[in-house]
């Protein structure tokens, strides 16, 4: 064991717990913790700065437990680092790695270097992709640690390449990563290029580590795009919709690879999927307090919500069932100068990661878009105090739905306008649950949102759009 | 770094908080049309098996077999029937398992194979083929003669002349199925040969048919001998060197006392069946009293920390009596097997729902208990719709008819024509397939496969199921089968009514003084627990699940 992995097991649990704790990444409580270790920990660089890769187990009262990943960097405590420290041990300061640009740069030159690195239980393999040299020839970059997201954290070099860090490790590879090379592969432009991946693989896991992609220096990103110009937007849609259905396109276009190809659903998919939203919806009701203003549309409406969901999946299947996107909305979208660009193919964090592999049909995406137009009206009437302009909502749902439809193919979809429209709103409809749920625990503010989109699912006629 | 190990987190005791599901290949879906159901079929349904929330998949033999015994009688362990695909399609099977967290276990007879087996050919040939010693011969009948006869409906003698060999050779199940010769080390060596072949496909364990059998000695009863018990200890040295997170399943039809010692110090097998609980349930039901349960589950020893019961409400085989006594077996047979014709060898050839007479609130109240027991329960494929069975099949091929998915021609089990099926489906009125299928119960919210469903995922996000304590209650009231589980912080209260009467029962809870029981199905909050007897007052075969919570704030 080298002297950085000797300081890193040496790291009091108290510490690391209480640290580990307060990042955002992590999303147990305190009381819920029985214990933190680290189960492996590999060293990347010797030389002060050193840097250790740690995979830390958190395990839980109930018996459960997580993986996280923690890159960690170690100086001599008299050099003062003061950023995102973790501990000091035996003279050396332990800190989140992400945080220190020299490390960065260290774990860039590893990507770019496809270098493996022995752990004691595993390896840790980097890999890069593409034409990295001309980029590395432009010498120095310079190294910015950005926003954390829910569930990985980001390293921007320059403002050419993007690395992002996967926190919760899940066995497996990662969605982000399988659908960036298989859409590079097949020459789909509108995603941003993946330039190198790391990952860890061993007896106590197989996992995707972390993704290099190209960065989009001055994109606009969709969500402050729309926020920003409602009405200017809908002039976006339709090519917002256009790609989207050739991403569909893409996705559904390989026979040969079981991992994408597409798929015929099975008998009883819809069947499953109806079962699966209607007891979220049950699920829902039980847990809603209608002394909540906010809730009176909904208030002893379950049974209603429950009988449109049955009407709407009397349909046959049809259609095919595909890799998607996953978690689409206008915030995994970005304006550049070659057109719409689409990001983050990770999925919905909370959900596991095999059940995020799983073929569905690509109407689930559409869903997520026409909901988040749905947010985009209210909170851009929350930040203006102006309402959306009368009728919005339909007009830029309209657009992309006329993009959508022109671009897709068609064989992926059910037979016929009805049976999509419908199948669309059963998606729609699991969404706006799913809203539902997730504002009423955090963001109260929001509630009335996904309280209209169900209004809107139980008065609406079929058609799409 | 195996391939199997791909989609799975390092977890040498993931069997202990399972759920599993047994599968009778030829009966769950046919995949291309031929009437017999096959792993193409079984891969198609993976979603169904991922929703219903079950971990991981027991499959019956799809070995080479002349199916004389349901394919325990193996031709060929390297081979699969040609009925059920080719080894690609198990290896595909396995894969498409395994993306969706799924295990998958198999069972391997280890006792014996069928007598089409090459290796019983060569060894019958001669007695100077080397192969001779792979089987227990004899010149005469008059050896192990203390050894029961297992299926006495069919079966006169452990011992059978073979013309051929011009010996007798030696079985303890069917006639045509020799048993290996265990003392050979070729033989041992030749089934870990076999093991390291579907293990290294990405199998995640076994289960060890009949393994209490596998030496023969005289003056013995020829079970449960010191040698099967070391040859279980060099199979589990094996696993552990080479397949971390493998299971070794026993099916060890003997008393708790006696299956214990298949777990060793934790170093044979991982998980071993409990056999006489299940009988014990069913007469608790009937009798309306928790004792016979109390009574079994207080014999059952301790058992290493890194094992686990196995627990059923029914199989693939009959509801087996062997582990009752004679006065209870007769009581079974009076309550569960009113027409002859639903006793086979020691048991009762039914499936779940007609056992309990479709009756719902036993059906959820029998899995109500069984979930909450310590073990890893292992349900049986159809008994989630709560399908019937066929008496006037074979065997026991009754409890093993098609999987009803739809109302449709044959259940939507198969394309063929009706008359190519293995099996007619089930078409009676009550439990035919256009009255119970898998598509009508997804549609139908209250459906039993629906609540299902919902339990297995609540079982699930309680591991204290899996490794807690057991620590059973006295209730003042007889009808009441009350325990508490409880490991680390959570503290589980089960208690399940086995009346067909209302109930009340008083339970002595003092030790939680404090503490609020949390129904964990609807998360109502009940009155904190004090120093006097906690009254409870339960439905007609109703339960009720505690989570007994500790709070700071006493709101009440």
């Amino acid at each position: 064991m080298g002297e950085a992995e000797r300081i890193v097991a040496a790291l009091p649990e108290e510490r690391l717990h209480e640290w580990v704790l307060e990042q955002r990444w992590f999303a147990s409580k305190a009381r819920e913790v029985a214990h933190l270790g680290v189960l492996e920990a590999v060293t990347l660089r010797e030389r002060s700065p050193a840097l250790v890769l740690a995979l830390v187990e958190a395990r839980f009262h109930t018996g459960t437990h997580e993986l996280y990943q923690l890159p960690l960097g170690l100086r001599p405590d008299d050099e003062g680092w003061d950023d995102r420290v973790i501990a000091e041990v035996e003279g050396q300061t332990v800190y989140d790695a992400l945080a220190d640009p020299a490390l960065g740069r260290d774990l860039l030159g590893r990507l770019r270097g496809s270098s493996d690195v022995e752990g004691e239980h595993g390896s840790v393999r980097f890999r890069s992709v593409g034409d990295d040299d001309a980029r590395a020839a432009r010498g120095e970059l310079e190294v910015r640690p950005v926003g954390v997201e829910q569930s990985n954290s980001s390293v921007v070099f320059g403002d050419e390449l993007i690395l992002k860090v996967f926190r919760r490790l899940e066995p497996g590879v990662n969605p982000e990563l399988e659908l960036l090379r298989f859409l590079s592969e097949r020459g789909f432009e509108h995603i941003a290029p993946l330039a190198g991946w790391y990952e860890y693989a061993g007896r106590l896991v197989n996992a995707t580590l972390g993704t290099l992609q190209e960065y989009l220096g001055g994109a606009r990103e969709g969500w402050a795009l729309c926020l920003g110009d409602l009405e200017g937007f809908v002039g976006h849609a339709r090519d917002l919709g256009a790609v989207t259905g050739r991403m569909h396109a893409c996705l559904g276009s390989a026979a040969g690879d079981p991992d994408f190809a597409s798929e015929e659903p099975s008998t009883e998919s819809l069947s499953l999927l109806t079962a699966t939203v209607d007891e979220e919806i049950e699920r829902m009701f039980v847990d809603l307090d209608y002394e909540n203003p906010v809730l009176g549309p909904l208030a002893g409406r379950s049974l209603d919500v429950r009988e449109r969901l049955q009407a709407l999946s009397h349909i046959s299947a049809g259609g095919r069932v595909i890799r998607t996107h996953g978690d689409f909305h206008l915030g995994q979208t970005m304006l550049t100068d070659r057109g719409w660009v689409i990001l983050d193919f990770e999925g919905e964090p909370a959900r596991s990661l095999h059940e995020r592999r799983r073929k569905r049909s690509p109407l689930r995406d559409v869903a997520g878009m026409l909901r988040s137009f749905a947010y985009a009206a209210s909170a851009a009437e929350q930040q203006s105090g102006i309402p959306a302009p009368e009728g919005w909502e339909d007009s830029v749902r309209a657009a992309f739905l006329e993009g959508y439809f022109e671009a897709v193919d068609s064989s992926l979809l059910p037979h016929g306008q009805e049976a999509t429209g419908k199948l669309l709103s059963v998606f729609e409809l699991e969404k706006a649950v799913y809203e539902l749920r997730y504002e009423l625990n955090n963001r109260p503010d929001w509630v009335a949102i996904p309280v209209a989109g169900i209004e809107r699912l139980l008065d609406a006629d079929d058609e799409p759009g | 770094m195996t391939e199997s190990g791909h989609w799975f987190e390092a977890e040498p005791l993931w069997f202990k908080t399972a759920v599993f599901y047994e599968i009778h290949i030829r009966g769950f879906f046919d995949g291309n049309g031929d009437g017999s159901g096959d792993f193409r079929g079984l891969t198609e349904k993976l979603d169904y098996l991922q929703w219903l929330g079950i971990d991981c998949i027991w499959l019956l033999p799809f070995y080479k077999s002349p199916l004389r015994d349901g394919g325990y009688d193996i031709a060929d362990f390297l081979l699969i029937h040609p009925d059920y695909g080719v080894v690609e399609d198990v290896r595909d099977f396995i894969e498409q398992a395994h993306q969706r967290g799924i295990r998958v276990i198999a069972d391997i007879v280890m006792n014996h194979t069928s007598s089409d087996h090459p290796w019983f050919q060569e060894s019958r040939s001669s007695p100077g083929n080397p192969k001779r010693d792979w089987y227990v011969w004899s010149d005469t009948v008059h050896r192990y003669e203390d050894a029961r006869i297992i299926f006495v409906d069919t079966e006169t003698s452990n011992w059978t002349w073979d013309e051929q060999a011009g010996a007798y050779f030696w079985h303890r199940f069917f006639s045509h199925q020799p048993d290996l010769n265990f003392d050979n080390p070729e033989v041992q060596d030749a089934m870990l040969e076999v093991l390291r072949f579907w293990l290294d496909l990405g199998l995640d364990g076994c289960r060890l048919d009949a393994v209490p059998y596998l030496f023969e000695r005289d003056g013995t009863i020829c079970e449960n001998l010191p040698e099967t018990h070391s040859y279980l200890k060099r199979v589990r040295a094996e696993i552990d060197a080479n397949y971390p997170d493998r299971v070794l399943l026993a099916e060890a039809n003997q008393w708790p006392s006696d299956v214990v010692d298949y777990y060793g110090e934790g170093d044979e097998c991982q998980m071993c069946f409990h056999f006489p609980v299940m009988p014990r349930m069913f007469m608790s039901v009937r009798r309306e009293e928790a004792k016979p349960m109390y009574e079994i589950l207080a014999q059952t020893p301790a058992i290493p920390h890194n094992c686990q019961w196995g627990l059923f409400l029914r199989n693939h085989d009959e509801l087996t009596l062997e582990m009752v006594t004679d006065e209870e077996r007769d009581y079974m047979y009076t309550e569960y097997a009113k027409d002859p014709r639903m006793k086979i060898n020691v048991g009762i050839r039914r499936r779940l729902a007609p056992l309990l007479d479709n009756g719902r609130d036993e059906i959820e109240l029998m899995h109500a208990i069984l979930f909450s027991l310590p073990g890893s329960p292992v349900l049986y494929y159809g008994d989630e719709i709560a399908m019937g069975d066929n008496v006037y099949l074979g065997d026991r091929d009754g409890v093993r008819t098609p999987m009803q998915w739809t109302g449709d021609r044959n259940g939507g089990f198969s394309r063929a024509d009706f008359a190519q099926l293995y099996a007619p489906p089930l078409m009676d009125p009550v439990y035919g397939y256009q009255a119970v299928n898998v598509e009508a119960q997804l549609r139908t919210p209250t459906s039993l496969l629906r609540w299902l469903r919902r339990f297995i995922a609540l079982r699930k996000e309680h591991p204290v199921f899996g490794f807690g304590t057991f620590e059973p209650l006295e209730p003042s009231n007889p009808r009441i089968f009350a325990h508490v589980r409880r490991y680390e912080d959570d503290v589980m209260l089960c208690v399940h009514n086995l009346a067909r009467s209302a109930q009340a029962v008083e339970l002595d809870l003092s030790a939680f003084e404090g503490r609020h029981p949390e129904e964990i199905f609807g998360r109502s909050r009940f009155p904190a627990i004090g120093q006097l007897p906690y009254l409870l007052t339960l439905a007609p075969r109703g339960f009720y699940w505690f989570q007994l919570v500790e709070d700071a704030a006493d709101d009440g």
